[in-house]
């Protein structure tokens, strides 16, 4: 009954890293048909893994986890792009897809022959999306850049972290998923607008200024007042107290965020500090901030007896936001609502059997996604794809591997990638 | 202000019933061209009384957070716990095709707008909430904040120092991902409904996306190995080497992944230091290969940037494909000459602060461009336009409304 939201929409992507893949994930969950094409001279990032426990230390190219989360569920095919048959495949996927996601190189589409006035000329109602760090045009398009390269230029990570500090940075290079998130937004407009007037349409995204519209606020303080914004740590300029509170544990603390009157009045019942509740000077914002350090020590004195999970409990039972600071660890075995939610996904592998994989937030209860597969090999699909979907003949398809436009197993020793530098 | 040319989601409308976890979903529909209804309570919505204030004056225009979160709204004011106010709040919301709201869970039935409830009389109508934890499940009737997502969601347990506390992003981030990617989860089910007639409810969480967002060492590559990532300051745990060096003025963000890219480092720094350990092939191949080597790798790049200017590092680095970026300040952010080469800060002329300037484009559509309309709505600007005009109320109903304090 349920069919899936994107059933119709067929996806061929140039990617590598997670900028670019993570949208092609999400679509796939979605129920659209994504062909990644890859090549063996330059294998993704996320398929250099070598497991830390495994003693040979060889590269796993399908049991990568990361290769799970940032691709599961696409089609894989290989192609050898700098021969003129690879990219002659590639513009016949091409002219039969919705969309293209594409974020190599600056330039490097062009070269290959697969620049978007070509290929709006093979597929007219073509949408693309090129998501780059610092775009198509300006004063360096070229310059080359991973997410956190992006998270330092964009004043972002200079901003983050405790007053006293020198800014903080996330372990997950987060300007790749943000931009992956927005690509996403940005492609689901031009479908919409495409749906209802039959254009296509390329679409440019510099991750530099995408992370920065995520500082907005921030830098409109800096442009209008020439001054930087200051630094919060774990503070707020609307909420007080909020904080990360040390609890029972070795790193173990519990998050927790004032900003009604009634929640206030919860907090220090809880704590033990009832007179507080009456205090007319903590009773407006700007009174608690003054007093934060004062507030922050009398709820550290009360957390720090108890389990994060235990405090946050409490807190929420009495109406106060709150939360343990979770690990992975946590997450997948002590949150229950995470559980209940069934918010992990569980993945038929094809060397492990399966393999659990963070849920993809999109909460279409409607149309619910799945994945259907991970852990393909390189060129897993070439036979499926370009025979069967796109009717080459066994004879054209043996004179493609023959030529290397279609690169064939047995793969190059993968301890040796033989990577071309991009 | 307005660029010329089409908007991607010109005719599509949207019912914004949101606090701060959901006011960016509104705005990136809006600059695409969305007509996105705000909804204020009477007075206005407390947003517009958020740090930080232009001229640190505060003020109902001053706030630039509402400024920035709610260009190419428009702004009506309703008391949603009046009774006056239920039969136009469903006329609103079934005008729209897409309701987004952020209130706590339940109460939007109780409003009398749940998505079942309006899918009854509107089948493709899709209403897009944003909660701390969902509609579901145990904690659905937990309270939320953006430092709450990123504890439950984990990125604060893997930010910050190793030997500080966890601590937060600049900026609110969790509330920007969750509205990201509820915005991209309202176009789904608006392209799906297109095709079946068939709308939604899409439910997002807080806590979930931030995880997902943020799972870049999460559940299965923990399950793989054992290891729980934790604080180690600018470096990523599985990229050796990566993380801040200082050089002469200031410092800069290296991040080297592939093979090719350490071979390039290793050659320059041996150029520039005489160093020749670091020209070893024991050091060579994938990042993974690198990793208990971090700290002697650290050392080696130390001791070259320490000779340089952060623009001379950053430049001569990538001429040789080395991906060094300056780490920036606000303050050379906001100077940053690329951004400056590709015009990314526009100007938004507002009646009440004057002409500002804001960040632009998160990116750019060539034929249904990005644009921000009209600068964000006053306390109530189009209740005469939306209640009067759109709706129909008499004048003398909406009168009679305003003097009630409904509107």
């Amino acid at each position: 009954m349920d069919q899936q939201a994107l059933a119709d929409l067929k996806v061929v992507e140039f990617t590598q890293g997670m900028a670019g893949p993570w949208i092609g994930r999400m679509l796939a969950w979605c129920g659209a048909e994504v062909i990644r094409i890859e090549s063996h001279r330059v294998p993704g990032v996320v398929r250099l893994y070598v497991p830390p426990a495994a003693k040979d230390r060889k590269i796993q190219p399908e049991m990568s986890p990361w290769f799970t989360d940032w691709d599961a569920g696409k089609l894989f095919v290989t192609l050898n792009l700098k021969e003129p048959g690879g990219a002659e495949l590639a513009r016949k996927l091409v002219a039969r897809c919705d969309l293209v996601v594409e974020n190599h190189r600056f330039g490097a589409m062009d070269k290959l022959g697969l620049d978007w006035e070509t290929l709006r000329g093979v597929n007219p109602e073509l949408i693309a999306i090129s998501s780059s760090g610092f775009g198509d045009h300006g004063l360096h398009p070229g310059y080359v850049s991973w997410g956190p390269n992006i998270e330092a230029m964009s004043g972002m990570a200079w901003l983050g972290g405790f007053p006293e500090g020198q800014g903080a940075m996330t372990q997950y290079a987060y300007p790749d998923s943000l931009s992956a998130l927005h690509g996403l937004f940005a492609v689901l407009c031009a479908l919409d607008h495409r749906e209802r007037t039959g254009e296509g349409q390329r679409i440019t995204l510099a991750q530099l200024e995408t992370t920065v519209a995520m500082i907005g606020p921030e830098m409109m303080d800096q442009l209008a007042h020439d001054q930087a914004p200051a630094r919060l740590g774990n503070r707020s300029t609307y909420r007080a107290p909020q904080g990360c509170y040390a609890c029972a544990g070795e790193d173990r603390y519990c998050a927790l965020s004032v900003s009604s009157p009634e929640e206030w009045h919860a907090l220090c019942r809880i704590i033990g500090r009832e007179e507080w509740a009456g205090d007319a000077h903590l009773a407006s914002l700007a009174g608690r901030q003054q007093a934060a350090d004062r507030i922050d020590e009398a709820i550290e004195n009360w957390t720090r007896s108890r389990s994060p999970q235990d405090a946050a409990k409490t807190l929420q039972a009495a109406g106060v936001p709150a939360g343990a600071v979770q690990n992975t660890e946590d997450q997948y075995r002590r949150d229950p609502h995470l559980a209940e939610r069934g918010y992990f996904e569980t993945i038929p592998h094809l060397k492990k059997g399966e393999v659990v994989a963070p849920g993809i937030p999109l909460g279409l209860t409607g149309t619910p996604g799945r994945t259907p597969r991970a852990g393909a090999a390189m060129g897993e699909d070439n036979a499926s794809v370009f025979r069967d979907l796109l009717g080459l003949t066994e004879t054209e398809y043996a004179d493609y591997l023959a030529t290397g436009a279609i690169e064939a197993p047995p793969e190059p020793n993968p301890e040796n990638p033989r990577p071309t530098g991009d | 202000m307005v660029a010329g040319g089409k908007s991607a989601l010109a005719g599509r409308r949207v019912l914004e019933i949101a606090d701060e976890s959901g006011v960016y979903c509104g705005k990136l529909l809006a600059d695409m061209g969305a007509d996105v209804i705000k909804i204020e309570r009477p007075g206005g919505d407390a947003g517009r009384a958020r740090a930080p204030f232009l001229a640190d004056r505060p003020g109902e225009d001053r706030s630039l957070h509402f400024l920035y979160m709610n260009t190419s709204k428009r702004g009506i004011t309703l008391d949603l716990d009046r009774a006056e106010s239920a039969p136009l709040l469903r006329r609103l919301a079934l005008g729209a095709d897409i309701v987004l709201e952020t209130l706590p869970v339940g109460r939007l039935d109780a409003l009398g707008i749940g998505h079942a409830s309006l899918a009854a009389e509107k089948p493709e109508i899709v209403v897009t909430s944003i909660t701390g934890f969902g509609q579901t499940g145990p904690h659905s009737h937990w309270k939320s904040s953006d430092l709450v997502a990123g504890a439950v969601g984990g990125p604060l347990h893997v930010t910050g120092d190793a030997d500080d506390p966890p601590v937060a992003l600049a900026g609110e981030q969790n509330f920007l991902m969750a509205s990201t990617c509820a915005a991209a989860s309202s176009m789904i089910a608006l392209l799906s409904a297109a095709r079946t007639g068939r709308g939604q409810h899409v439910d997002i969480s807080l806590q979930e996306t931030t995880l997902s967002v943020s799972h870049i060492s999460g559940v299965g590559k923990w399950l793989d190995d054992g290891i729980i990532p934790r604080r180690v300051g600018t470096g990523l745990t599985a990229s050796v080497p990566s993380g801040a060096y200082a050089c002469q003025d200031g410092r800069v963000y290296l991040m080297v992944n592939r093979p090719a890219h350490w071979k390039a480092l290793a050659q320059w720094i041996h150029e520039e230091t005489g160093n020749e350990e670091v020209l070893d092939p024991l050091f060579e191949g994938p990042s993974s290969r690198r990793i208990e080597y971090r700290e002697l790798l650290d050392l080696f790049i130390s001791d070259m940037t320490a000779l340089h200017t952060v623009n001379e590092i950053f430049h001569e680095g990538q001429r040789r494909h080395i991906a060094f970026t300056p780490l920036q300040s606000t303050e050379d952010a906001a100077r940053d000459s690329h951004l400056q080469s590709r015009d990314f800060f526009v100007e938004v002329d507002h009646s009440a602060t004057g002409p500002l300037r804001y960040p632009g484009a998160p990116f750019r559509p060539e034929s249904t461009p990005w644009s921000i309309s009209r600068p964000a709505p006053r306390v109530g600007e189009h209740n005469q336009e939306v209640l009067g005009g759109e709706l129909g109320l008499a004048q003398e109903t909406l009168e009679s409304l305003g003097q009630a304090g409904v509107i």
